[in-house]
């Protein structure tokens, strides 16, 4: 008798500690907004808002650019109509918004690619002072990943030694472009792993994505949300992941720190923007509406579908600015061992 | 396949929002995919957000109706008045267009109806029949190595299109290749020939460049013929190809299927390099090649049949693999996405009656280009009987905006009329605007699978020709361009 009211008891115990975890977990997510809603200043936004896009409709900024337009919409009535400026890894949309005006009717989406632009040119707008970061809504790491059915390789260790087997002749898909996040991350793996890779690079998903499946490459670098079919359809598995830690959903995939290789990762981030001299009282709003939009249903679905709350992603206009200044001098650093031209 | 096919039909036909938004797809693809500018693109941005209303299958559908009823749509204006709607259908102008003012609109039209429909609708069989294992092969078998060769064997035809002489015809080629140079590097970035202006760092846009190219030279080399009193209205005429003369083009349709099938099924690639690489073919095997560039039917057939045999293939790496093959397939991803579906393998095992809901929309589709086609055609040809002075202004507008809405840049509208003075002068001196232009597409996709290519076979030409269908296609390029040289040499010592 005793036994069995033990055994519930345990049961009981084990019940309501997972019940804990689960609840914890499910509620893991806590808007930093507390308001729900805010007056609008001086009738302000009277007509709908602009969002300059820097990219084309289809990819990671396009669509984070319509998740946020339908969140804020949902949240506050205003319209966002969302213009594309794709070209020139951002320049162009960055360019015309700087000379768009500075009332607060326009916006900006961007990436971490304008920091470091900023970083390699310093006459190029630099989003923590030239721009007030509204919000920074996605926040994520990279990873290294090979084809499930690789017969060559199977971990990182292998995949190491396989490739300084191969004397230079082994290739990685990724977008490679100079001063790019992924050619100054994979500098300091091969640096400090010693292989010597070929760095094959693709400006669009589809083709990058198609090499590693078809074996055109051997290895592909790229972030979880934006493989996330692969992964779930068992097509590709990640051998590295570049962050300080595991993050739980890739608790089996060893992080670079732990193989060795120290240095500070960088993170890929997509946030929205306003002109640094537009109406204060209209960026304080604007800044509750992003932030607050981020807390919504709608949004945090979609990030929840690009691997987005894998770790924290959000980064109000302070946190943004850190993040930001932080990248800023890390590639800035970076460059100049690179023996880039940095001005 | 018959079985999965019908059930695909009923569950279309059978509901009436379903045959709505059909209907919706198949009308608003021809209307903007034949408005310079606003293309099926446009469309498709403005849609995505109302197809989270819908049933996922509904959405998709919708997306891959107005795929090809749009990439039809672009025809008739490249035909009547030089105006290609989208970059695919640029090679459709080359003689569709010279073939209108030589009073054969209603041919050049009707045969442009007839093949969208059988390009489309094979295209759409074969993916029916072997989605799966077509996809499979071409991301094993095809990498930016072959691409570019596809793109050499390509350009190496297009000196014989357009130019008073074939070097005219080369030169014109090279132009357009340069004029891919400008903006950053497909790979390193770097930044060429944009002077410090931050817009040019993107390069020059398709659809200005072609619209500048096409559309406003044509307007200025009309111009003054009105000015000097030589300007010919042209025909108006409702002849249709007849039977004998498309049997003729037979093999010029399966050469463009097979062409088009190929250039859609590689991710990234799409519709665009299949027009031009179906015309080129058309151009490579003909024994008239002189013919070609003045209005001759076969040009029309070989390029709408292969775009239109590229939007189902198109449609393979997204559906089997996840990965879309161009911006228009991209967008199809946005429509899973909102329904929490991720296009690839798993869809066909998770949501089978979406995949036959989507095949049996694109054939049906594919055929209504055929029946509406013909009706609207009979229509739209009165067109033509709008003056020179009224037509002329209204085509300018419209080319300023299709220019202007792609980006929204000034910059966009101020290259096509320098295109359009560029290829006004240049057209006086018998070069190539075709060449420009091809140079100018293939130029791009070429740069970029050339340097991607050469990274992957470490710089080593003996590496990269061991590759089979990339020695294959380099030897027949180099083959055409000797025998082009060969032809020139003979020709100028007679």
């Amino acid at each position: 008798m005793k036994i069995n009211y033990l055994k519930k008891l345990i049961a009981f115990g084990f019940v309501g500690v997972l019940s804990f975890f689960l609840a914890s977990s499910a509620g893991a997510f806590e808007c930093k907004i507390k308001k729900s809603s805010m007056a609008k200043p001086s009738g302000y936004p009277s007509r709908a808002l602009t969002m300059i896009v820097p990219y084309g409709p289809a990819g990671g900024s396009g669509q984070i650019a319509a998740a946020m337009a339908e969140a804020v919409t949902d949240l506050t009535g205003v319209s966002i109509n969302r213009d594309h400026k794709p070209g020139g890894s951002g320049t162009v949309g960055m360019t015309a918004y700087m000379s768009a005006p500075s009332d607060g009717y326009t916006v900006l989406e961007h990436i971490d690619d304008a920091s470091s632009a900023h970083a390699l040119d310093s006459s190029r707008p630099n989003p923590a002072v030239d721009l007030i970061p509204l919000v920074i809504s996605q926040v994520t790491f990279s990873q290294i990943y090979i084809r499930t059915n690789e017969t060559r390789y199977n971990n990182w260790f292998t995949f190491v030694k396989w490739v300084k087997a191969q004397n230079g002749k082994s290739t990685i898909a990724n977008v490679s472009k100079e001063g790019s996040m992924e050619r100054v991350t994979m500098k300091f793996i091969t640096e400090a792993t010693g292989m010597k890779i070929q760095q094959i690079s693709f400006d669009k998903g589809a083709p990058r994505y198609g090499a590693l499946l078809g074996g055109q490459v051997d290895a592909l670098f790229e972030q979880p949300g934006d493989v996330r079919k692969f992964l779930d359809s068992d097509k590709f598995k990640p051998i590295l992941t570049v962050f300080n830690e595991r993050p739980s959903v890739f608790a089996d995939v060893p992080t670079h720190k732990e193989m060795g290789m120290n240095f500070e990762p960088l993170l890929r981030f997509r946030g929205f923007y306003v002109h640094a001299n537009a109406p204060s009282d209209r960026v304080k709003w604007l800044q509750w509406a992003f932030q607050r939009a981020y807390c919504q249903d709608s949004y945090q679905k979609f990030n929840e579908s690009k691997f987005m709350t894998v770790i924290d992603s959000y980064r109000d206009t302070q946190g943004a600015r850190d993040l930001i200044k932080s990248s800023i001098i890390q590639y800035r650093n970076v460059y100049k061992d690179m023996g880039l031209n940095v001005k | 396949m018959i079985d999965n096919f019908l059930a695909g039909t009923v569950a279309l036909f059978g509901d009436p929002f379903s045959i709505l938004i059909f209907v919706f797809g198949v009308i608003g693809g021809m209307l903007f995919g034949a408005i310079p500018g606003v293309s099926m693109l446009t469309l498709a941005a403005i849609l995505l957000p109302f197809t989270a209303n819908f049933d996922p299958a509904q959405g998709v559908m919708l997306f891959a109706v107005i795929y090809c009823t749009g990439t039809y749509g672009g025809a008739i204006t490249a035909i009547l008045f030089n105006i290609p709607g989208a970059p695919e259908n640029a090679p459709t102008a080359f003689d569709g267009y010279p073939m209108t003012k030589n009073g054969q609109s209603g041919k050049a039209v009707g045969a442009a109806v007839l093949c969208s429909a059988i390009g489309g609708v094979t295209s759409a069989v074969i993916m029916m029949m072997a989605t799966e294992p077509l996809a499979n092969w071409a991301i094993s078998n095809i990498g930016p190595p072959e691409i570019f060769a596809l793109v050499f064997f390509g350009l190496a035809v297009a000196s014989s299109v357009g130019g008073r002489t074939i070097w005219k015809g080369w030169i014109s080629v090279l132009c357009g290749l340069m004029i891919a140079t400008i903006g950053q590097d497909p790979v390193g970035g770097i930044n060429r020939y944009n002077f410090g202006f931050a817009d040019l760092a993107a390069g020059i846009a398709f659809v200005p460049a072609i619209l500048g190219f096409f559309a406003v030279s044509e307007i200025f080399v009309q111009a003054e013929k009105k000015a000097i009193g030589k300007y010919v209205a042209p025909e108006l005429s409702f002849d249709f190809p007849t039977i004998i003369e498309l049997w003729i083009n037979k093999i010029a349709v399966v050469r463009s299927i097979v062409v088009g099938f190929f250039c859609g099924i590689l991710p990234g690639i799409g519709a665009t390099l299949a027009a031009f690489m179906g015309y080129g073919e058309a151009v490579r095997w003909s024994k008239n090649k002189k013919e070609f560039g003045k209005g001759k039917l076969e040009g029309v057939i070989s390029s709408e049949t292969a775009n239109n045999a590229a939007t189902g293939a198109a449609m393979i790496p997204l559906l089997a693999l996840g990965l879309p093959g161009g911006a228009m397939t991209a967008l199809m991803v946005g429509v899973f996405q909102m329904h929490d579906l991720e296009p690839g393998p798993m869809v066909f095992y998770n949501s089978p009656e979406l995949i036959w809901i989507v095949f049996s929309a694109m054939f049906y589709a594919n055929l209504s280009i055929l029946f509406i086609g013909l009706i609207e055609t009979k229509t739209i040809l009165y067109l033509l009987k709008i003056p020179f002075q009224f037509l002329a202004p209204m085509i300018l507008l419209l080319s300023s905006i299709g220019s202007y809405i792609g980006r929204g840049l000034v910059l966009d509208v101020m290259i096509m009329f320098g295109a359009g003075i560029i290829g006004f002068l240049l057209r006086r001196s018998g070069y190539s605007i075709p060449g420009i232009v091809l140079g100018i597409i293939l130029g791009k996709i070429g740069e970029q699978n050339f340097a991607q290519g050469m990274q992957m076979v470490h710089y080593d030409i003996f590496e990269y020709l061991s590759r089979p269908i990339c020695l294959l296609l380099i030897v027949a390029g180099l083959l055409t361009l000797l025998a082009g040289v060969y032809r020139a040499v003979s020709f100028s010592m007679k």
